[in-house]
């Protein structure tokens, strides 16, 4: 349901309860008493539950990683004109969606990965408003980065089975696929935003979306 | 105090909560920070859950009130 919508609702609920404040006397009614139900039990939960829904939707856009000042340079990243930035590489071709590109590759691929996604968001919130905020170029995930999450769309592309370099040693592509040989930390994709490190030759490309 | 009273009582606070816990859901929705989903949950949700168990409570809670009873009164003539 879009924003527009779910306000409109809380606005017309908060009327009709106003009704309901002002003139309590009308619930000795039948009507009233529904009228009592809609606004003051069911109304209100429904607008809730849209609500939050409504937020944690929101909370998988790029925008809302990006509206906290310290993830300003992580945002910078995703526009560095080199594909050998993979964030920036997923970015500008769209192999993530550029809407939700910081969510795609940031939430856990398992049973409850968006959940601890969110618990995660949680725990910055946290750091961001009560506790000294690091300096972007020290921030670090909470535990390293697990294959799966790559191999949610990479497994089975042909780009990731044949690919010269995953073939090279037979054992390679096992070890990758056991989570035993990291995607992003073993000298193969290991820039990833590498903020703080960019120096003065890096280039941004701010074509698209 | 009547009985009405005190039912009246209840149903206007759990709105007034309601009301209020609607209004800070709107202003969440509107203001796009990340701490507006925590603000929503947490004060939006509260305000809302306790309106909403206190209307409940209202219900289970008070007698029949005074103005259906003459109100039964009138329809049965």
């Amino acid at each position: 349901m879009p924003t527009i919508a779910i306000v409109i609702l809380i606005l017309f609920s908060a009327v009709l309860a106003g009704v309901v404040v002002a003139r309590p006397a009308i619930t000795a009614s039948s009507a009233g008493k529904i009228l009592a139900f809609g606004v003051l039990f069911f109304l209100p939960l429904f607008a809730l539950v849209a609500g939050m829904n409504n937020e944690m939707e929101r909370s998988k856009s790029t925008a809302f990683c990006l509206s906290c000042h310290i993830m300003d340079s992580y945002g910078r990243s995703l526009h560095i004109d080199d594909p050998s930035y993979l964030a920036a590489a997923h970015f500008q071709n769209h192999r993530v969606p550029a809407d939700e590109a910081c969510y795609t590759c940031h939430t856990n691929y398992a049973i409850f990965g968006t959940f601890k996604a969110k618990l995660g968001g949680l725990r910055h919130l946290y750091v961001y408003y009560l506790k000294k905020m690091p300096l972007p170029e020290d921030i670090r995930l909470h535990e390293p980065f697990n294959n799966r999450e790559c191999l949610h769309c990479h497994l089975g592309a042909r780009s990731f089975e044949q690919g010269a370099t995953h073939n090279a040693d037979p054992a390679t592509l096992p070890a990758i696929k056991a989570n035993t040989l990291s995607c992003v930390s073993s000298g193969c994709h290991d820039v990833v935003h590498n903020v703080g490190h960019w120096g003065d030759k890096v280039k941004f490309w701010d074509g698209g979306s | 105090m009547r009985s009405g009273d005190s039912m009246d009582r209840r149903l206007r606070i759990s709105g007034i909560l309601v009301i209020i816990g609607l209004l800070v859901e709107a202003l969440c929705l509107v203001w796009s920070r990340p701490i507006a989903f925590v603000v929503l949950v947490v004060l939006g949700g509260a305000l809302i859950g306790l309106g909403v168990l206190l209307f409940l409570y209202s219900l289970v809670s008070g007698p029949p009130h005074p103005a259906k009873a003459s109100g039964v009164a009138q329809d049965k003539h």
